[in-house]
């Protein structure tokens, strides 16, 4: 995996999330993913094809996900995890992974993306493509979120 | 949403089942989806794009995952979470999204759909959820218990 392709995904997140009003957001640290368990039980998951092929997956705890649909909509309060939250956090992924793209386009590398998948449970233990998976943690007012990408 | 789109993945699980696991797929019946998808356990996930963007899902209990890598590798597991059983999950998926993808792309000339890489995901109470997207199901009948097969598409303008 080439760290080229990895600041497009950064920046394109950073972007997406202060153009929705998610404030403060910093990134906390990227590492290796090394254990298949995740603690996070809201996994959004897009698919890339094309100059790049792989997984990007959004995964985050159930009440970061009613926090940031909150956000997205205003403030309006998200009691619930419910289709609306999960619909918000869908179009976040199909956001930052739109905009991931557009970047990458800048850099030379076209790429298409599929449909967001969210996936919800509990004691999940997932595998993103099959190669070595790299986690960016972010932090802001809403909580903390990974975003993991999986490239060929 | 048509039901034809799951016509090919369908054959292709049929008949890979049957080759490479030696498991006969006795019945097979479609179900409509909304939305949501509740999982048996053990779901592997390959999206598409090109000319019809979408997802495929191939979804089975935790036993009958065991029993497919069982078969795979020769090998016996306690768990469904260990990193083989995941492996060969991925890798079935694949194969049979392999070869349905090269039926539609062979009888649709210029609709180029590509596969992304397989992600295998677990746990207790998994529900999947699309927007957008609506979805059909086969449940198919094996001898290593039900398998569910899960085809979304949203059609491009290709």
């Amino acid at each position: 995996m080439d760290i080229k392709y990895i600041n497009p995904f950064i920046n394109g997140l950073l972007n997406v999330c202060t153009m929705l009003g998610m404030k403060e957001l910093k990134r906390t640290g990227l590492s290796k993913r090394e254990k298949l368990q995740t603690e996070h039980d809201v996994n959004v998951i897009i698919g890339l094809v094309g100059g790049l092929k792989g997984n990007v997956v959004l995964s985050m705890h159930e009440a970061t996900a009613c926090h940031i649909a909150s956000t997205m909509m205003g403030g309006m309060p998200v009691p619930q995890f419910d289709l609306m939250p999960k619909s918000a956090i869908c179009e976040l992924a199909n956001m930052v992974a739109g905009n991931s793209v557009s970047n990458l386009q800048e850099i030379g590398s076209l790429v298409d993306i599929t449909p967001p998948t969210l996936i919800s449970g509990k004691n999940m233990v997932s595998m993103i493509s099959l190669v070595e998976t790299l986690v960016i943690q972010f932090i802001g007012a809403e909580g903390s979120f990974d975003l993991n990408i999986a490239l060929e | 949403m048509a039901t034809n789109h799951i016509v090919p993945f369908v054959r292709a699980s049929v008949s890979i089942f049957r080759d490479m696991l030696d498991l006969e797929v006795r019945s097979g019946e479609t179900e409509e989806e909304g939305d949501s998808f509740v999982s048996r356990g053990f779901t592997v996930i390959i999206g598409f794009t090109g000319g019809w963007k979408g997802r495929f899902f191939l979804d089975m209990g935790g036993e009958t995952a065991m029993h497919v890598a069982s078969t795979l590798t020769g090998e016996s597991y306690s768990t469904f979470a260990e990193e083989e059983v995941l492996l060969s999950g991925a890798e079935l998926g694949n194969i049979i999204s392999g070869n349905a993808i090269t039926d539609i792309n062979n009888n649709n000339p210029g609709l180029n759909l590509r596969l992304t890489p397989p992600s295998v995901f677990t746990g207790e109470g998994l529900t999947m959820f699309n927007v957008r997207l609506s979805s059909c199901s086969v449940l198919l009948q094996t001898d290593a218990g039900p398998v569910k097969i899960n085809v979304a598409v949203e059609e491009g303008n290709k």
